[in-house]
């Protein structure tokens, strides 16, 4: 596919044909002496998907990476390419490509030397080689930059000639490492577009590694946000923000206001809730709850609103500070700190008591109170 | 603005004064054996009173010197062979130590670097009676293993130190690149390291060359070392071609030391 890179014009996206493979992981257990860093982790990859895992540091994200690229040894479970077990193959024979967080270019060869060395360890005739080297660069927009030394480039730069390198060897399966951490925060949004438009283009399945909420979000087409070790929701990004599996996931991704309160009663799809702030909402979910039962319900900041109406919890509003179009409330009830997003017309309302009840509509998550960290 | 106080000139002197005496230390007697390797007297005599190149020419006199030239080839040979095995051996310690975190990896390095605190005589005798104990009869081969010996720590601590330096992301690259152990050691680690390297080889180089002790115990007629030679003409008879051939030995280490700087600095760069 490096051969004939398609201009991006003539071949949009949707007609790209899958031509990636597929990664399943299954049941992955990988310990570090007496800290087990990756717990019994489950996770399928689709071809030509791009899955981000996401997660705090220390979460088994990169451990669960490095696995799946062959550097760690799982101790239990399997790691397989369209269904084939790889995990007995080192990591140059298992058809991945790796971009690391730090480019990992090799300093002592120019950009067309880093981009050839996985193609002359393949024994590649030298006609092929370069020919793949040129279509490698040229699909990252690098092809100016042949001869130049990484130190040369600036960090962009380095980040397309170690993208042409990972794909030059055409992988089936492309391994991101935080692969814009080191990026400054205008760069970044370019890159990943075009890093997204690439991996689209070839059809490669992709796993991102991250602790960047938003990178996730814009970059993945499902994410698995992963905790101590586990992955506790694997979803496509609206649903993981509009449905958190778990009070961790409501916490981490996005923003969160945690109301506890206690069960009234069943109500339709879902329960009526006393929230200890002061007020009845109905809240909807699947989840069973006994009458009575300590509850939090994780409302985003755009669900909750100011409110005239008298089912609404009386608070106090602190301040009120304009972020573009919006409107951010800064509210304290009780000991609780709320966070309101709401739109921005007319003045802002003063700062004082003001009354805070649920958005028609919205629909928060709800949790058991322990559940909650 | 910080002002200089008397104390701060007096301490500043100080410094400059034991940096002369140190400079006067180390080169002063380079410069003496320099200059009277030049003496125009028949012995070992300074100030000379006079200048000749005569000595020089005795020196590499093919049949005058003939003895001396069987030493000097030895003593080079043994040099680029100690060289050699030294810096092999120690790069590939270096790198296995440099990878491991285990405690067997830090007993190891204080394992190779002994021979640095180890006293030479003693190391010398103890090779000896080691070599005899095992029926080997005085050869290059034993002397190469015994200066090797000696000359491991210098370059397990250069090549240590460039090891250190290499980030692991990039062999790991190369390996999920597709390239085998012996690929990566050619075309990643070797040229990376090479600084290091190079610095290693040039130490054992000179420390083989002008080591006494060892060779004391473990060359002999046929196998007869330079310094051993050279020692043994000043015993005997102060031969002023000593002079001369500290003078040859000095100008040698100096033109390796230059062009060891242009290669290593010229890897630097290749590495920038």
């Amino acid at each position: 596919m490096l051969d004939h890179p398609q201009p991006e014009e003539t071949k949009p996206d949707r007609d790209a044909r899958p031509r990636g493979h597929r990664l399943d992981i299954d049941g992955v257990r990988v310990r570090y002496g007496q800290t087990v860093a990756v717990r019994d982790v489950t996770l399928s990859v689709e071809p030509g998907e791009m899955v981000a895992l996401l997660g705090p540091s220390g979460c088994g994200k990169t451990t669960l990476l490095r696995t799946v690229a062959g550097f760690i040894r799982a101790e239990a479970g399997r790691v397989l390419v369209d269904g084939a077990a790889i995990d007995r193959l080192p990591p140059g024979r298992r058809g991945v490509g790796i971009v690391f967080q730090s480019y990992a270019l090799f300093p002592h060869m120019s950009a067309a030397e880093n981009v050839a060395y996985g193609l002359e360890a393949r024994r590649l005739p030298k006609a092929v080689v370069v020919r793949k080297v040129e279509a490698a660069l040229a699909a990252v927009r690098m092809e100016g930059f042949a001869e130049r030394r990484p130190r040369a480039l600036s960090g962009g730069q380095q980040q397309r000639v170690a993208l042409a390198r990972a794909l030059a060897i055409e992988p089936s399966i492309l391994l991101l490492d935080e692969p814009f951490a080191a990026l400054d925060r205008a760069l970044r949004l370019d890159l990943q577009l075009e890093i997204k438009r690439i991996q689209r283009r070839f059809g490669v399945t992709a796993v991102l590694v991250t602790h960047d909420q938003d990178e996730a979000m814009s970059m993945s087409d499902r994410m698995a946000v992963m905790n101590a070790g586990r992955v506790e929701q694997v979803a496509p990004p609206a649903e993981v923000y509009d449905r958190p599996a778990t009070a961790f996931v409501a916490g981490f991704v996005g923003t969160t206001n945690r109301l506890p309160g206690r069960i009234e009663a069943r109500d339709g799809a879902g329960y009526r809730i006393r929230l200890d702030a002061g007020a009845t909402v109905a809240v909807e979910s699947a989840r069973g709850f006994d009458t009575g039962a300590r509850v939090v319900v994780c409302a985003r900041p755009e669900q909750l609103a100011l409110t005239e109406a008298a089912e609404g919890f009386p608070a106090r509003l602190r301040q009120s500070l304009p972020l573009g179009p919006a409107l951010i409330h800064d509210i304290e009830c009780g000991a609780l700190e709320l966070k309101l997003h709401a739109a921005r017309h007319g003045a802002p309302p003063a700062p004082g008591p003001v009354r805070i009840g649920l958005l028609p509509g919205a629909t928060p998550a709800l949790f058991p109170e322990g559940e909650t960290t | 603005m910080h002002r200089f106080t008397g104390a701060d000139r007096a301490l500043a002197l100080l410094i400059l004064a034991l940096a002369g005496v140190g400079f006067l230390i180390l080169v002063g007697p380079v410069v003496v054996v320099l200059v009277t390797s030049f003496t125009s007297s028949r012995a070992l005599q300074f100030p000379p009173p006079g200048f000749t190149l005569q000595w020089y020419r005795d020196l590499f006199d093919a049949e005058r010197s003939a003895q001396i030239h069987v030493a000097a080839g030895n003593s080079l040979l043994v040099a680029v062979l100690t060289a050699v095995v030294a810096t092999s051996l120690s790069t590939a310690a270096a790198l296995a130590i440099a990878r491991s975190r285990a405690t067997w990896s830090k007993v190891a390095e204080g394992a190779f670097m002994a021979p640095l605190v180890l006293p030479g005589i003693a190391f010398g005798l103890a090779a000896l009676m080691f070599f005899s104990w095992l029926r080997q009869p005085p050869s290059l081969a034993l002397l190469v293993a015994g200066h090797a010996m000696i000359a491991a720590p210098f370059a397990l601590r250069t090549v240590g130190a460039s090891a250190a330096g290499l980030d692991p992301a990039l062999l790991e690259s190369s390996a999920a690149l597709g390239a085998g152990p012996w690929r990566t050691f050619r075309r990643v680690t070797l040229p990376l390291i090479m600084p290091g390297v190079a610095a290693g080889a040039f130490l054992a180089f000179v420390s083989s060359l002008d080591n006494v002790p060892v060779s004391l115990f473990l060359s002999s007629a046929q196998t007869d070392m330079l310094p051993i030679r050279l020692w043994g003409m000043m015993e005997t008879a102060l031969d002023v071609r000593v002079a001369a051939a500290s003078g040859v030995l000095v100008a040698l280490a100096f033109v390796l030391l230059l062009a060891m700087d242009r290669a290593v600095g010229l890897a630097r760069r290749m590495s920038g």
